[in-house]
This record gives structure tokens, C-alpha cells and sequence, in this order.
């Protein structure tokens, strides 16, 4: 009930021993003369959820892939765990998890797991022996040998994140990855991702478009207006866990962030 | 649970399979009887040198056999084939993944493949006759060209359908260029390269035969011009007959399981 009471704007500074995984500074980026994000800055401390909501059109989407290295921001900085630059030289290893589950069709479900490590060169068998412990996090224990075309939505989502958490990443980005599923399967994942958090100690970045689902999961949450990308509002979430979405604090705080938006 | 009925519902794919098996062969015996009864009805009434009948070729066919060159002959055309279709895949497999991976490229040499395409086999053969003489470059040289454009035109349409999500999951990965067409580009392009590759082979065999006619003094096509100079029909049937199965061999012994294999990955229709 008091969340958004407590909820500090993000000007009103914190201690400054707080390690952040990812700091972004004055971010602008324009694609021709449309301006997408007009100095955004935001960070999220290290083994903290953050997430990005706005409406859509506000350049969520873009400001992830800025951070994850795929787009290039005009103006501003990104800081990963406080190195500025290049992130190909980056020794972080950032993992990215798309909208649609992208599964490779020719591949069976442990093959597509361990796409996420055929960038670098390492032993067959330890490729195999590090997917098939992600799959049992994920509870995709017993197909792995299945092909993407056999599992329903919910499960080809988990194997999205299996392949996303092989790599053992400092850091997980997501791109509204739960979007396609059904509601429960939805709330499911929410748990299984927060389970896999504390186990993995990992800090997750997530865009959205569903306030609830931002509640649910995030320590702090940006509120971005659209057009062009702003930063309205940085809330931080101390709600205890787990967050069920019909209790009345968790509500309250999903109306107040919604009437931001 | 989900395990369960994947275990019964595959149990009773078998089942289903087995049956469809069983009706396909008996539908295939049928044809077969169908064409032995009308090519016998139609050899009846038609001078052998003709239309000769089932029992005059079959005879003809153990002559061949006994004759002694019939291997030769039949694994020089061979080798010739292989050899063409193996150069045509081992050129346009990779051309076609370059200029369907490169949309400027692409659009350059577009034009040159519709001319390509559009030159008789026989031209080949004619300019391979000049270029080569009689020898064995001659009939590689017309298969070459003939498999060639196939190949490529297949790979290169397959490149140009690969998902651009799976490239963006790669490059999240940090994966190389070279690595992406490996991972991506390739098994995009397998099922294209096949229905190419098994386009360009069977254009290969037939254009062979074209190219042994005028360019060898050995080999299927060279007899079969032999036979039909002496007015030796049923060698000619001979020989027709055995080109028919040796295809149908190579298509449900080799590509066939092949195909079921590498594709093993596709939802059944």
C-alpha cells in the first residue's frame, strides 16, 4: 500500500557506494531526423531488476538494444560495471533475450541451448554438460532432444532463456520477453526467472508494456513518455516478495505507475 | 505428462506409417503392371524395329550385359555425371550464398543467370566439342553448365530467405561472420540446395547422354547413338531401361533417406 509513497525519484541521490551493473548517461539516438530518445539516463545496481516501461513508440526497445551493444547511441554513454566503450573488448558477458523466442528450427532443444556458446571455443562436451544444467534450471529436464516445432509456447520460452543464461551472464537483457504467452504461463515464468535470479546473482534489465508484470519483478522501475523517448519517472519498488498481482499494496503500485504512462 | 502422449502418439504414428507404406507400394505395383500391359498391347501390332516387346528387349538387355563393355559404359557415364554435378555444387553452393547474402551483388549478376539459363544444352555441347574434343571434359563440361545455374539459382534464393532474427541472435552472441554462415546461413540453405541439387542432377543425367552423343566413343549416350544407327531398337529400349532404374535407385536409395535424415527437423504435414 505504501510502495508508491516510498517510491524516491531517481534526482534525489542515493549512497554512492552502490555498484552499478549499468549506468546510462544522456542517451539520444535519432534514426534520420526522428529523434527516438532525447537524453535518457537511468542505472540499475548490481543483482537489481530494472525495468523500462513506457507506451509504445517510446523507443524502449531501442534504448536495450543501446545498452546490449546492438545500436550505437548519437550522444551519452553506456557503463557497464564501470567500464565505458567498445563492448566487443567487454569482458561482461551480457546475454540478450528477444521478443520471440528465435529457436533455431534445425536444431534440437540442447542445440539451440548451446548456441549461446559457439561464439567462443570450448569443448563439445562441456558445451553439452553446461546446456543440459540450464535446461534442468529451466525445467526443460528430459527434452532434449525434442525439436522447437514439439513445444508449446511457454516451454520454447524457456529454452529462450536457457540459451540466454548459458553463458552465465552478469548481466540479462529482455526485450518483453514473456509478451506472447498466456497470463498464467506468464506468472509462472515471472517465478522461474526470480528463482533463477537469486541462484545466478545476475542483474536484469527488461522492456515492457505491462505494469503489472514490471511490478512484479523490477527493484526499480523507468517510466519513459514517447515520442521522443523521455525518462518521466524512476520508482524504486520495495514491496516484499513475492509480489502477488492481486494483492492490494501490489495493485495500488501498478495504478499509480500506470496513471504515469 | 507431455512425455506420455509424445510416447503414445509417435506409437501410433508408426502404425499409421507402416500402413502408408504398405499402400504405397501396392499402389506403385499397380502402376507399374498398368505401363507392362499397354507397352505389351502396343508391341503387338508394331514392327519390332519400332516398338520392340517386352520380351525382345529383356533379351537384348542380357546381350548388353553379357557383352562385356556394359559396365564401362554405364560407370564412365557415371563418373562423368558425379563429376559434373560435383563441381557445379562445389561453385554455386558457395556463389549462391554470396550473392543471396549480398543484395547489391545480388542485383548485379542477376541478368547474367537468365542468360545462362536460357542456352540449350545442346550449344554446350557443341562449344564443349570445340573447346574440349572427345574426351571426358566435354560431357563435364555439359553437365557442369547444365547442374551449375540450378544449384545456384536455388542456394541463392534460399540465402536471400534467411531470417534476419536469427543473424541479430547470433551478432547478440558475439558470433563471427564466418560463424553466422556456418550456424545460420547454412542450414537455412540446405533444404534449398537439395531441391536444387536434385533438380541439377537428374538435368545432368539427361543432358549426359546429349553430350555422349556428339563428343565421346564411350560411354550410355555413345552407345545408344551406336544402337539407334544400326536400327537396333530393342538395345536402344535396352538401354532406356536401365537409365530409368538406375534413377529411380539413386532417388529412393540415396536422396530420398537423405533428405529424411538432414530434414528430420520439419513438422510433418
Amino acid at each position: 500500500m505504501n510502495a508508491p509513497h516510498n517510491a524516491l525519484a531517481f534526482t534525489q541521490d542515493r549512497p554512492a557506494a552502490v555498484r552499478n551493473a549499468v549506468e546510462v548517461a544522456h542517451v539520444s539516438k535519432q534514426f534520420g531526423k526522428l529523434m527516438v530518445l532525447e537524453d535518457i539516463s537511468l542505472s540499475a545496481p548490481a543483482g537489481s531488476v530494472l525495468a523500462i516501461v513506457g507506451a509504445s513508440g517510446c523507443g524502449k526497445s531501442t534504448l536495450l538494444n543501446i545498452i546490449a551493444g546492438l545500436a550505437r547511441a548519437d550522444r551519452g554513454s553506456v557503463t557497464i560495471d564501470g567500464a565505458t566503450g567498445d563492448r566487443s573488448h567487454d569482458t561482461r558477458v551480457i546475454s540478450y533475450m528477444f521478443q520471440e523466442d528465435r529457436l533455431l528450427p534445425w536444431r534440437t532443444i540442447a542445440a539451440n541451448t548451446e548456441f549461446g556458446l559457439e561464439a567462443r571455443p570450448m569443448r563439445a562436451s562441456e558445451r553439452r554438460e553446461r546446456s543440459l544444467e540450464v535446461l534442468k534450471m529451466t525445467g526443460l529436464e528430459g527434452f532434449e532432444n525434442a525439436y522447437p516445432h514439439e513445444l508449446s509456447g511457454g516451454m520454447r520460452s524457456r529454452v529462450a532463456l536457457a540459451r540466454s543464461l548459458v553463458v552465465k551472464p552478469y548481466m540479462l537483457l529482455m526485450d518483453e520477453p514473456f509478451s506472447k504467452l498466456d497470463p498464467q504461463m506468464r506468472s509462472q515464468m515471472h517465478a522461474e526467472l526470480l528463482r533463477i535470479r537469486d541462484q545466478l546473482k545476475m542483474t536484469i534489465v527488461f522492456v515492457t508494456h505491462d505494469v503489472e508484470e514490471a511490478i512484479v519483478l523490477a527493484d526499480r522501475i523507468v517510466v519513459l513518455k514517447p515520442r521522443p523517448g523521455r525518462v518521466r519517472d524512476v520508482l524504486d519498488i520495495d514491496l516484499p516478495r513475492p509480489r502477488d498481482p492481486l494483492a492490494a499494496d501490489v495493485a495500488e503500485a501498478v495504478r499509480h505507475v500506470r496513471a504515469l504512462i | 505428462m507431455a512425455s506420455l502422449s509424445t510416447v503414445r502418439s509417435s506409437a501410433s504414428d508408426r502404425s499409421a506409417r507402416l500402413a502408408g507404406v504398405a499402400g504405397m507400394i501396392a499402389q506403385r505395383a499397380a502402376l507399374l503392371a498398368v505401363f507392362l500391359v499397354v507397352w505389351w498391347l502396343a508391341a503387338l501390332r508394331v514392327p519390332a524395329f519400332i516398338l520392340p516387346g517386352i520380351g525382345k528387349t529383356w533379351d537384348a538387355l542380357r546381350e548388353l550385359i553379357a557383352s562385356g563393355t556394359f559396365g564401362d559404359d554405364l560407370g564412365i557415364t557415371l563418373y562423368r555425371v558425379v563429376a559434373g554435378f560435383a563441381l557445379a555444387a562445389l561453385v554455386g553452393t558457395p556463389l549462391g550464398v554470396v550473392l543471396g547474402s549480398n543484395r547489391r551483388l545480388g542485383q548485379f549478376f542477376d541478368p547474367l543467370l537468365s542468360v545462362v539459363n536460357t542456352v540449350s544444352a545442346a550449344i554446350w555441347a557443341i562449344f564443349a566439342l570445340i573447346w574440349f574434343g572427345i574426351s571426358n571434359g566435354t560431357t563435364i563440361f555439359v553437365v557442369f553448365m547444365e547442374a551449375m545455374p540450378l544449384i545456384l539459382t536455388n542456394v541463392w534464393q534460399g540465402a536471400q530467405g534467411v531470417n534476419a532474427e536469427y543473424i541479430e541472435l547470433a551478432r547478440s552472441f558475439q558470433m563471427s561472420r564466418a560463424k553466422v554462415m556456418t550456424k545460420i546461413y547454412l542450414p537455412t540453405v540446405l533444404p534449398h540446395f537439395f531441391s536444387g541439387a536434385r533438380l541439377a542432377f537428374g538435368f545432368g543425367w539427361r543432358v549426359s547422354l546429349v553430350a555422349e552423343t556428339i563428343g565421346s566413343s564411350n560411354g550410355v549416350g555413345y552407345r545408344l547413338r551406336q544402337a539407334a544407327d544400326l536400327v537396333q531398337t530393342d538395345q536402344v529400349f535396352a538401354w532406356t531401361l536401365t537409365l530409368i532404374v538406375m534413377m529411380v535407385v539413386v532417388e529412393y536409395g540415396i536422396l530420398k533417406p537423405l533428405e529424411n535424415r538432414l530434414f528430420r527437423w520439419k513438422r510433418r504435414v
